[in-house]
């Protein structure tokens, strides 16, 4: 994939997580982060760099001022879930997958959650529920619409 | 991609478990040296500048599309509001020209407020951890870490990281934030402790037959310092003398609307530079 690409839509994908939009949308909206590494990792196979997605995490953990490493761990957790479960994930239906995708930013939340306690005591909120759920109800839209971007940004001169 | 720190001749879990205790190590010298990392402000400034656009961009747009009839009606109701506001304005000088013209009696005339900067939200993030918003205004600005940072109705937060370009503050919500306080129109001291809930705060440690109530205002007592004291920080809303706890729970709603903050003013006189802390 095109590296200028990638920056931008991270940098985007980052933008909406710190959007200062009110308490509602931060309960709800889903981690356009984890999703795009999802997306870039089913894409592109077993090619993407554990590095580069802690690097990623890292960059997302001081953009939102949490304590720094939470994202980072989640992500490389995340992915490392997803490659090895890469293979069937190709072949599970549209339904299955997202349930596979829920699965796997409920996990990644919780693993957030459980670093946040670094700082002090961090109590269980629905919320912590209702992102990794818009997430997956939004990954047929969001892969559709990526995969369009990625169609169009090939066939231009 | 390249892997730049760790080849790929390791084995993926060898790989991943380098990584989450380099994360653990990082994650550790930040609590002990909270100022640590506040050079990272610099590094995603161009996140939060999307932010700010994509804000602007869309009060503008929300400006553009409201017709004039409203905004006649607005101004209408606003001229409504300022002739009723009047009287009391004016009483306000007089008790004002009263109270200084008394304190000067008394050889205590109180330091001006000193120097302040109204900065503009960029960025949030509300999670049950976090209740920290981003500002445009940094260290080029004189903003420093620990400056007392209010909004319209009262005390809204702290200043925490400071970069070239913007800080980053914990709202009075922020489950690490604790504010010397007392009953307003009392000595009585208090602690006002965040909740990580933008809606709540607590009050510890009272004892069960306490005589705070629902309805009582608190503001800052001015203790440690940190922040002047008379700010508005809430309104005590609920108290329970639960038989079995040691102390009552004591809520408290903020003044301030914490949720939807867009503009804040910074106290920039307050030269203290550790981070706040919880008792």
């Amino acid at each position: 994939m095109n590296a200028l690409a990638l920056v931008i839509a991270f940098s985007l994908a980052m933008a909406l997580e710190t959007l200062p939009s009110g308490p509602v949308y931060g309960m709800i909206h889903p981690d356009f982060v984890a999703l795009l590494l999802l997306y870039w990792s089913i894409r592109s196979g077993s090619e993407l760099s554990y590095t580069v997605v802690w690097l990623i995490g890292l960059l997302q953990d001081m953009a939102m001022g949490d304590v720094p490493g939470g994202q980072a761990v989640a992500d490389v957790l995340m992915i490392y879930a997803l490659v090895n479960g890469l293979v069937r994930v190709r072949h599970l239906s549209v339904w299955e997958q997202l349930v596979f995708i829920f699965m796997l930013l409920f996990a990644h939340r919780l693993i957030v959650w459980s670093w946040q306690l670094w700082s002090g005591p961090v109590s269980w909120h629905f919320s912590l529920l209702l992102s990794p759920l818009m997430g997956a109800l939004l990954w047929p839209l969001f892969t559709y619409l990526l995969d369009y971007l990625r169609h169009h940004l090939k066939s231009t001169p | 991609m390249p892997a730049l720190f760790f080849p790929r001749r390791y084995p993926p879990l060898l790989r991943v478990a380098a990584f989450v205790l380099l994360s653990i190590v990082i994650a550790a010298l930040s609590e002990k040296h909270p100022n640590m990392l506040n050079w990272s402000g610099n590094l995603t400034y161009p996140i939060h500048w999307l932010d700010l656009q994509a804000t602007e961009s869309w009060r503008t747009v929300g400006e553009y599309l409201q017709d004039r009839r409203s905004l006649l009606a607005e101004n209408a109701q606003l001229r409504e509001k300022l002739k009723a506001l009047e009287p009391k304005l004016l009483e306000n000088e007089i008790l004002h020209n009263e109270n200084r013209q008394l304190l000067a009696l008394l050889d205590s005339f109180p330091q001006p407020p000193g120097k302040m900067a109204v900065a503009q939200v960029i960025a949030e993030n509300f999670s049950p951890g976090s209740q920290l918003i981003t500002v445009n205004l940094g260290s080029r600005n004189g903003v420093q870490v620990g400056q007392p940072v209010l909004a319209a109705g009262g005390v809204a937060g702290q200043v925490i990281h400071v970069a070239d370009l913007s800080a980053q503050i914990a709202l009075i919500s922020d489950l690490d934030s604790s504010i010397p306080a007392q009953l307003a129109g009392t000595n009585l001291p208090l602690l006002v402790n965040g909740k990580g809930n933008i809606h709540w705060l607590s009050v510890p440690f009272q004892p069960r037959n306490t005589t705070l109530k629902a309805g009582d205002q608190l503001v800052t007592s001015g203790l440690g310092g940190r922040f002047p004291s008379g700010l508005h920080i809430g309104t005590i809303s609920r108290v329970i003398h639960n038989g079995d706890e040691p102390f009552a729970q004591i809520s408290v709603r903020p003044a301030v609307p914490l949720g939807q903050l867009t503009t804040v003013l910074i106290l920039l006189n307050n030269n203290t530079t550790s981070r706040p802390s919880k008792p």
